[in-house]
């Protein structure tokens, strides 16, 4: 079949070859189409580049390189390109000329922090749904990779056809997607993909193919010269970021960490070291790290942490603690704020999603140590963490109606131990919490009770490994809700109520019949850590089968019961798979 | 199935099967409670697709993997999961001088 797929493939490439630029230059002759507009490309002024660069990329009388004038993008978006120069054009680099090029470029080829964030998730590696103008774009896209690749480039429409070709010449499969399931069965004389004759009086659809598509939709959105870029380069500046910074975060499997991160200053005035302490509020653990850190473009922090003290990923300690770790962080442009993904694993399945404030002279509220408390307890002991408490009394803590400050227990400058009498009838929802003018806000929910539970991730991947290939694990969460004001389950006004412990499961997800993927995949831990079986093919199995499979993650929470009274359950959806072989998205950083 | 009852073995094997629905034997709509929803990353449009298949399970995919792998890899067919042979990675089997003994040891690549 692959055969097949690519014989006729390859026609239309040799046939546009044969057709050359010649044809389309005829074709705008004919139908008076003008010639397309150049935009003002930014110039290159780092004389390593154009030393490095321009023997290539031929520079114009304006100080432009030919492509690299007329993109911008992330550092990791320069890191690949290079690389890609560095791998197929003969590029030739010391890695410290390597690294001062990324910064260079990101500083003058780098995007709006604005811009950059709805794309962090992809620099901190985590798996989430994409949104997508339309299926026709999502195929031409993200049938390979997430569109958030394309996304975290800015470029002029000239630049965004030449990406499609770079595509078409590298990856020939692309070209697949590039025309689009529908056309290409169709040429090869139906098939599945083959679209029938519309009904008379629907709307005419576009059929243009959906490289063309995309290539309109992306330099239409994601253009060279925007506002936001303009303004952002006038306001770029060097980063102050030394002194104490308080972080608060949240590891899936092992709950809120609080910490503080000593920054001091680097080598230059974009680079940093780190001094990070760490500690775990459901087990009171702790953990010290000690890293470096590079900031690009006035506002992407790139870092890297070690420690001495490191353990395996396992079920009781989740992702482990890792040898080394790194760190990916959208600075906000008052540099009083950065938020972001610290994350290691074979997959860079493990992770802390951090927020980090400036520490500064007056009271700070980090959160509790408690996710929700009960309406009607009483003497209910919670931990308030933070920075700078004075003196406290009850009259300084609030927790919004309904929950009253009893008294205090004990208190330091960083945490205060108190005891909280809840109404039977407080409002039920988040609250926040605050000492005097600090506040934490959301920090904590009031419920009734757990109507039900949801895993999370709802849509899990983990991956076969363990010989050869790094094991991609999967860690899963028990979340609580309570339904809301309302009284429905599964409407936008429920509460999130945190994490409780379940009881873990793995179920067969039937796709076939006589389905045995459970027994195959790999093993559920106690607290919904998974991990999978060993890569290559197992003799044990049908047709020497590899363990891969797909089944559900089901969670059992028998603190609640539901409408019947049966204990509540959830589940998600697992794919195990096999190994990845192309790893394409190391992140930049210090090394 | 109210109105028919299961006389023969295949039947009864159906029969059993209807408590948990065969997600590949429907058409669509799928029930939405069985309907598979793809982690990103999984590239489905090829059928069928590296981690995931066009229905979006993995009962439809090549097996064992590694038996396709070495096609894949010379007929640059994934561009997103396997080296090519043909321009980024024309060295990614050197280690692997009998495909069928040494997969092991070709490696990952990190561009």
């Amino acid at each position: 079949m692959r055969l097949l797929v690519t014989l006729f493939l390859a026609l239309p490439i040799l046939m546009q070859a044969q057709g050359g630029r010649g044809r389309g230059a005829a074709a705008r002759g004919a139908d008076q189409t003008p010639a397309p507009v150049v935009e003002d490309g930014i110039p290159v002024t780092d004389p390593l580049i154009i030393a490095k660069c321009s023997g290539c990329h031929k520079k114009d009388e304006k100080g432009n390189l030919t492509r690299i004038s007329w993109e911008r993008t992330t550092p990791e978006g320069w890191q690949e390109a290079i690389k890609r120069m560095v791998r197929l054009n003969g590029l030739e680099l010391k890695p410290d000329e390597a690294r001062s090029i990324v910064k260079s470029l990101s500083a003058t080829h780098g995007l709006a922090p604005e811009e950059a964030k709805p794309v962090m998730y992809f620099v901190e590696h985590r798996i989430q749904d994409e949104e997508f103008p339309n299926d026709t774009v999502r195929e031409a896209c993200a049938a390979c990779h997430p569109i958030a690749r394309a996304r975290s480039w800015h470029r002029s429409k000239e630049e965004w056809d030449l990406l499609v070709n770079m595509h078409r010449g590298y990856f020939i499969v692309s070209e697949q997607s590039f025309r689009g399931r529908g056309a290409m069965a169709a040429a090869a004389g139906g098939g599945r993909g083959a679209a029938a004759p519309p009904a008379p009086g629907t709307p005419p659809v576009d059929a243009r193919p959906p490289s063309d598509q995309a290539v309109e939709y992306l330099a239409r959105d994601y253009s060279l010269n925007t506002a936001a870029w303009a303004a952002w380069r006038a306001r770029m500046r060097a980063p102050k970021l030394s002194g104490r910074w308080l972080i608060s975060g949240y590891q899936a499997g092992r709950g809120k960490v609080i910490g503080e991160m000593a920054i001091e200053p680097g080598a230059s005035e974009d680079e940093f070291t780190t001094n990070v302490k760490l500690t775990y509020l459901k087990d009171g653990s702790t953990a010290t790290r000690s890293g470096k850190s590079v900031v690009f473009t006035g506002y992407s922090w790139r870092g890297r942490s070690t420690t001495k003290n490191a353990t395996e990923p396992s079920a009781q300690k989740a992702g482990g603690v890792p040898a080394e770790l790194r760190e990916t962080m959208w600075i906000a442009p008052d540099q009083n704020s950065m938020e972001g993904r610290w994350f290691w694993g074979g997959y860079e399945e493990f992770g802390y999603d951090v927020t980090l404030h400036r520490a500064n002279d007056g009271v700070t509220v980090m959160g509790t140590d408690l996710s929700m408390i009960k309406t009607g307890s009483s003497a209910q002991k919670i931990k308030i963490y933070g920075d700078n408490f004075p003196k406290l009394t009850t009259a300084d803590i609030d927790f919004g109606t309904g929950v009253t400050v009893k008294r205090i227990v004990e208190q330091t400058a960083q945490q205060a131990v108190v005891e909280l009498d809840v109404d039977a009838k407080a409002i039920v929802g988040k609250r926040d919490v605050s000492i005097r003018r600090a506040v934490a806000p959301n920090a904590i929910a009031v419920f009734d009770k757990i109507d039900y539970i949801k895993v999370s991730p709802d849509t899990a991947l983990a991956r076969l490994g363990g010989v050869k290939f790094p094991k991609g694990y999967q860690q899963f969460e028990a979340i609580a809700y309570n339904r809301g004001p309302d009284g429905k389950l599964n409407t936008p006004d429920d509460v999130e109520l945190g994490r409780v412990d379940a009881e873990w499961s793995l179920e067969e997800f039937y796709a076939v019949f006589g389905d045995d993927d459970k027994e195959f995949v790999g093993t559920m831990g106690p607290t919904g850590f998974f991990t999978p079986s060993a890569e290559g093919p197992n003799p044990k199995r049908k047709f020497s089968r590899n363990n891969y499979g797909d089944v559900w993650a089901v969670a059992t929470y028998k603190g609640a019961q539901d409408k019947e009274g049966k204990p509540l359950t959830a589940r998600s959806y697992l794919v195990v798979a096999i190994p990845l072989y192309v790893r394409w998205d190391e992140s930049e950083g210090p090394k | 199935m109210k109105h028919l009852r299961a006389v023969n073995h295949k039947a009864r094997r159906i029969q059993e099967h209807i408590e948990n629905d065969v997600v590949a034997m429907q058409g669509p709509p799928t029930p939405a409670g069985q309907r598979p929803h793809v982690p990103m990353g999984c590239s489905i449009v090829f059928s069928p697709g590296w981690e995931v298949d066009s229905s979006g399970g993995t009962a439809g995919l090549c097996q064992p993997v590694e038996r396709d792998l070495y096609d894949c890899y010379i007929s640059c067919y994934w561009p997103a999961q396997v080296p090519d042979h043909m321009n980024n990675y024309p060295d990614w089997t050197a280690k692997c001088a009998a495909a069928t003994k040494d997969w092991r040891n070709i490696d990952l690549v990190f561009p």
